[in-house]
């Protein structure tokens, strides 16, 4: 299994909050060992490797988590929690999973 | 039942049809799918698919916090159109521990996050786990920040069961304020009595007030914080060189 994260650098050069967060867990639960390779996607620059595989991918946020394993489809992760669970089988409080979703989806016309 | 073959196609060919075409799509491609009815305007979304499918799923997310208008309208729609409405609430044991911590109205001190996270996050995510899709009455224009990119349909990885897929639908995403109202009129739906007292958006009573001429309806919601921003999105900028 091959794991490639992707984060994000605003057009500016300052780097992605929530990106900077991800990265900080995965420190301390010590995940980041986990990951072969860690991508920019350079906000400014759209052919910066991070923005051409968020394009390959259709995907529209970061951080993200591209999985490749021997014979199976590529999988793309954009929830963190999803792919800590699915992917590094471990484990996420419910408070940790309902913060994540709140920040990154738009749920305010509840 | 498994993610749809190919959702950004899809969204395409949904994004140029009427909101009525999107639902008979919805509907008629997923058994198991249910409305979110929040007890506002998104009342057309059981008025339309109540023509295509007399037998829906229908769901509201009871805060405890809502209107006493709202509890009357959510009634008044169940018995109008004869359908089943799921009232789905909040883990008792939650709500008390966030109460005896930090009170009954912590959102004004804080942010709306942890109340609505216990309110109304946890209860849908718990409801959206029997469900293989949802349809919302959310559309591009109630907070043009954020809002920008509503899509038609969503492959929603955030409430998906594990290693499952979710499919979310927003027929009315191209939908202004004023196509919601003619329908509303056009068709006699009955609508929440807060409408015409200057409530645009209706959402939990505390945290929601009228709005006047040329304010934004998200101003009458959580008014007493910046309108929320998502930073996570990825978007290439042309930087002048
Ligand atoms: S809208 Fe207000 S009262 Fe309702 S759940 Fe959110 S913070 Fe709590």
């Amino acid at each position: 299994m091959k794991i490639t994260m992707v984060k994000k650098v605003f057009a500016d050069g300052s780097p992605c909050k929530k990106c900077g967060e991800v990265e900080e867990k995965m420190r301390a639960a010590g995940q980041l060992q986990r990951i072969d390779r860690v991508v920019i996607a350079d906000e400014a620059n759209d052919q910066s490797e991070g923005m051409l595989l968020a394009a390959e991918h259709n995907i529209d946020r970061a951080p993200f988590f591209i999985v490749e394993r021997d014979g199976q489809q590529t999988e793309i992760y954009t929830v963190y929690f999803r792919f800590v669970k699915e992917v590094l089988d471990s484990e996420t409080s419910e408070e940790e999973e309902i913060a994540e979703i709140m920040n990154d989806n738009d749920l305010d016309f509840l | 039942m498994s993610a749809l073959p190919n959702i950004v196609d899809i969204d395409t060919q949904l994004a140029t049809q009427s909101p009525q075409e999107i639902l008979r799509y919805a509907l008629e491609t997923f058994d198991n799918i249910a409305i979110s009815f929040s007890g506002a305007e998104d009342v057309v979304l059981i008025d339309m698919a109540a023509k295509i499918r007399p037998d829906l799923q229908v769901f509201s997310l009871d805060t405890g916090r809502l209107h006493a208008q709202t509890y009357r309208f959510i009634e008044a729609v169940r018995k109008h159109y004869r359908i089943d409405i799921d009232i789905v609430m909040p883990e008792a044991s939650k709500v008390e521990q966030l109460v005896k911590a930090k009170g009954l109205f912590s959102f004004y001190e804080d942010d709306h996050k942890e109340c609505c996270g216990v309110r109304k996050i946890a209860p849908l995510r718990k409801q959206l786990l029997t469900v293989d899709a949802w349809i919302t009455g959310q559309r591009r224009d109630q907070s043009p920040g954020t809002r920008a990119a509503v899509p038609v349909i969503q492959d929603d990885k955030a409430f998906a069961r594990p290693d499952d897929s979710l499919t979310k639908f927003n027929p009315l995403a191209n939908w202004t304020s004023k196509q919601v109202w003619d329908y509303i009129r056009d068709n006699n739906v009955p609508y929440n009595e807060l409408h015409d007292q200057g409530f645009v958006s209706i959402g939990c009573e505390p945290c929601t007030r009228p709005t006047g001429p040329g304010q934004h309806e998200r101003e009458g919601r959580w008014w007493w914080e910046e309108a929320t921003k998502k930073e996570c999105g990825l978007h290439a900028v042309n930087i002048a060189k």
